[in-house]
C-alpha cells in the first residue's frame, strides 16, 4: 500500500499522471477561493502591487541603464595613448607608433586605427574674431573624425580642418580662411560636432597637416575601435607590448569609465528591484496569513478528506494550487498593469525613448516578476499547506 | 472472518496528572459482515475512541486489531490512508460535507484525486437514497436527513467492509433519524458491517446488537457473548420488527 491510494504511484506515469494528479486539486483549489471573494482578491492584489513593483522598479532601472549605455556609448571606443612623462618620455616616436600598431594588429582585437597627432597651441583668427586652439597634426582624419561640412581627405596635405565649436566662435565654414600663427589656411572642413567625451577635443581644435609641424615626435596617439570592448583589448595589447620592457606610454582608456558608469546602473538596477522585491515579501506574508486562517478555519474539512482516504500528498496539493493559484492571478494582473503603466509613461513622457522601453531586455524583467509572483504564492503556501496536511484527522475532526 | 475486530484493545491518553487517561481498557470486539452494531454508553466513556481506533484514524496504544482477517495494528500514515480508503465507511453527526462541493462530488470525494471518473457511480448511489434530483445541489441546499444520505452514499463509494457512523441520528427529528436507520439497514443487508454509537434509543431498536461501553470498558464486545440486545447477526429479527413502521 502506497500514499497514492489505489492508482499506484505517479511515477509509474511519468509527467503525465503527474499532471493528471494536480487537476482535481486545481479545481477544488480554485472553488475554496471563491468561497471568500473578498479575502481571495486583497491576497491577489497584494501579490499584484508586489509584481508591479518589482517589474516596473526592475523596468525602470534597466530603462536608465540602456540610456545612459546609449548616450555614452561612443566614449568608451577610443584610447589615447600619450608619452609617459614620469619615464622621461617627451614625445611618442615613430618606432612607438609603429609598436602601436603592431600591437593591435589583431583581429582579436577588432584591428582598431591608430591615428598618431601632432600637438600645439597657437591663436586662430576668423571672420568674427580671434581664439586660442589647440592645434593638432594628423596624416589620417577620416579614420577619427566625421566631417559636418566639406570633406575630410583620405591624406591630409594641405587646408585646416575646424573643430565645430571653433568654427561656430569664427564664424567660418569649408571654404573661408583662417589665420593661425599668423599664416592663411583654407578651411577644407569643418568637424561634426564630438559625442563623446575626449581629453583630444575635437571641438576646440583646428587639425592641420603633419608637415605643417616640425616637432620630432608625436604628443599622442588615438586608438579608434568599433565596440568598448575591442577598445579595452586593444588597450590591454598596448600595455602589453609596447610597455613590456619600459613604461613608453600612458594610457587614458574611457572605456574603463563607461565599465564604472554601467557598474553604477547595474548597482542602481539591483537596489530598484530589491525595493519591489521587499513589496513582493509582504505579499507573500499575506499570502501566508490567507492560507494559514483558511486552513484553520477548514480543519475538519481538511480531517474529513483525510478520514475518507484523501492522502496527505493530496491536500497538499489542493492547498498548495490554492496559494499558487493566488500568486498567478496576482503575478498576472501585476505583469498586464505594468506593461500599461509603462506604456502610459512612455505616451505621457516625449523625452523617454520608446525604443528603450522596448527593448527585449525589459521583457526579461517581465518574466522574472511573473515568476516570482507565482513563485511567492507556492513559497508562502508551503507550510500552511504541509501543516494541514499533516495534521492527524482524529485531531482535526474532533474541533 | 469478522469484517472488523479487536483484541484486548487498549488505549491510553497521556492525563493532565501522573496517571494516563484510559479510554479503552483490554476491549474484544467484533463485528461479522452483514451486521448492525449499536455502541452504547454515557459521555466520556470511549465510544469516540472506539470508533476512531475502528476507524484506523487512531491507533491502539495495547491490543491488535484486524480488518477483513489482516492485521491493520501498525500501519505507516499512508497505509492507514490507503486502507481507510478502501476499507472504512466514515458517517459523522455533522454530516461533514464539504460545502463547496455539489452532492455528486462529495459523493465521489474519496476517489476524487484517482485516474477515472466516479461521478456515474456516485450519481447512482444518491439515486439508490433517493437523491436523485438533488445530484448538483450544494450542501447549503439540502435539508439535514439529505445531507446525511449523500454522507452515508460518500461512505460506500469505495464498497467499504465497515461503515462506521458516530451519532449519525444526533442532529435529525426522529422521523428522519428513522429514515436513515432504514437506509442502514439496506447497507447492512449488502454485507456491509455498520457500527453505530450512538445515545439514541432509536439507534439501538434497529441494531442487531446493542454493546454497551462504561469507562472503556465494553460489555458484549463478540457475538458469542450472550448480553446483546438483538443477538447475533444469524436471528436477524431486526428485519421483519422494523417492517411495520419502516418499510
Amino acid at each position: 500500500m502506497s500514499d497514492d491510494g489505489s492508482g499506484g504511484t505517479a511515477s509509474d506515469r511519468g509527467a503525465a499522471g503527474w499532471l493528471r494528479g494536480w487537476r482535481p486539486a486545481v479545481a477544488m483549489a480554485a472553488r475554496n477561493l471563491r468561497r471568500n471573494r473578498v479575502r481571495t482578491v486583497l491576497a491577489v492584489l497584494g501579490v499584484c502591487i508586489g509584481v508591479l513593483a518589482v517589474a516596473a522598479l526592475g523596468i525602470f532601472g534597466n530603462v536608465l541603464a540602456l540610456g545612459a549605455d546609449d548616450a555614452i556609448g561612443d566614449i568608451g571606443t577610443q584610447v589615447v595613448v600619450s608619452p609617459n612623462a614620469d619615464a622621461g618620455v617627451e614625445s611618442l616616436s615613430a618606432a612607438d607608433v609603429a609598436a602601436i600598431r603592431r600591437a593591435v594588429d589583431d583581429p582579436a582585437v577588432g584591428d582598431p586605427a591608430v591615428v598618431p597627432l601632432y600637438s600645439d597651441n597657437a591663436i586662430v583668427e576668423g571672420a568674427s574674431g580671434q581664439t586660442f586652439a589647440t592645434i593638432y597634426g594628423v596624416e589620417e582624419p577620416g579614420l577619427a573624425f566625421e566631417a559636418a561640412e566639406g570633406r575630410l581627405p583620405d591624406r591630409h596635405r594641405q587646408g585646416a580642418i575646424v573643430g565645430s565649436g571653433i568654427a561656430e566662435d569664427l564664424s567660418v565654414g569649408a571654404g573661408d580662411t583662417v589665420g593661425i600663427a599668423g599664416s592663411q589656411v583654407r578651411v577644407v572642413a569643418v568637424l561634426a560636432e564630438s559625442q563623446t567625451f575626449s581629453p583630444v577635443a575635437p571641438d576646440d581644435a583646428v587639425f592641420l597637416p603633419e608637415s605643417a609641424f616640425a616637432a620630432d615626435g608625436y604628443a599622442q596617439a588615438l586608438v579608434v575601435a568599433e565596440s568598448g570592448e575591442t577598445a579595452r583589448a586593444a588597450a590591454d595589447a598596448i600595455r602589453e607590448d609596447v610597455n613590456a620592457r619600459e613604461e613608453r606610454v600612458d594610457l587614458f582608456e574611457l572605456a574603463a569609465i563607461v565599465d564604472e558608469i554601467n557598474d553604477f546602473f547595474d548597482l542602481l538596477s539591483t537596489f530598484l528591484l530589491g525595493l519591489g522585491a521587499i513589496s513582493l515579501v509582504v505579499a507573500g506574508v499575506s499570502i501566508l496569513n490567507v492560507m494559514l486562517m483558511s486552513t484553520v478555519e477548514r480543519r475538519q474539512e481538511i480531517g474529513v478528506m483525510r478520514a475518507v482516504g484523501v492522502t496527505r500528498r493530496d491536500v497538499l496539493r489542493v492547498l498548495l494550487a490554492e496559494a499558487g493559484l493566488i500568486g498567478a492571478a496576482g503575478a498576472a494582473a501585476g505583469t498586464l498593469l505594468t506593461v500599461l503603466l509603462v506604456a502610459g509613461l512612455v505616451a505621457a513622457t516625449p523625452a523617454v525613448d520608446a525604443a528603450l522601453v522596448l527593448d527585449p531586455t525589459n521583457g526579461y524583467y517581465l518574466l522574472l516578476a511573473l515568476g516570482f509572483g507565482v513563485g511567492v504564492g507556492i513559497v508562502s503556501g508551503a507550510y500552511p499547506a504541509w501543516k494541514a496536511a499533516n495534521e492527524r484527522p482524529v485531531e482535526a475532526l474532533r474541533s | 472472518m469478522y469484517s472488523v475486530e479487536l483484541r484486548g484493545a487498549t488505549k491510553r491518553y497521556p492525563g493532565g496528572g501522573a496517571e494516563p487517561v484510559v479510554a479503552l481498557d483490554d476491549v474484544d470486539f467484533a463485528v461479522e459482515p452483514g451486521e448492525f452494531v449499536a455502541v452504547v454508553g454515557p459521555s466520556g466513556s470511549g465510544k469516540s475512541t472506539l470508533l476512531n481506533v475502528l476507524g484506523l484514524l487512531d491507533d491502539p496504544t495495547e491490543g491488535s486489531r484486524l480488518l477483513d482477517g489482516t492485521d491493520v495494528t501498525e500501519l505507516t500514515v499512508a497505509e492507514r490512508t490507503a486502507a481507510r480508503k478502501e476499507s472504512i465507511g466514515f458517517v459523522f453527526q455533522d454530516f461533514h460535507l464539504l460545502p463547496t462541493l455539489t452532492a455528486v462530488e462529495n459523493v465521489a470525494l474519496p476517489t476524487a484525486f484517482d485516474p477515472g471518473d466516479e461521478s456515474d457511480r456516485a450519481a447512482d448511489l444518491l439515486d439508490r437514497f433517493g437523491l436523485g434530483d438533488r445530484l448538483d445541489h450544494e450542501p447549503a441546499e439540502l435539508s439535514g436527513g439529505q445531507k446525511q444520505r449523500v454522507a452515508i452514499a460518500r461512505s460506500l463509494i469505495n464498497e467499504p467492509a465497515v461503515l462506521l457512523a458516530d451519532e449519525p441520528t444526533g442532529n435529525l427529528d426522529t422521523e428522519t433519524g428513522e429514515s436513515i436507520l432504514a437506509e442502514f439497514e439496506r447497507v447492512k443487508e449488502e454485507g456491509v458491517a455498520v457500527v453505530a454509537v450512538t445515545h439514541d434509543p432509536l439507534v439501538e431498536e434497529f441494531a442487531d446488537r446493542v454493546v454497551e461501553l462504561t469507562d472503556g470498558v465494553l460489555e458484549g464486545g463478540t457475538a458469542g457473548e450472550t448480553d446483546s440486545v438483538a443477538g447475533s447477526s444469524t436471528d436477524r429479527a431486526p428485519d421483519s420488527a422494523l417492517a411495520p413502521e419502516e418499510r
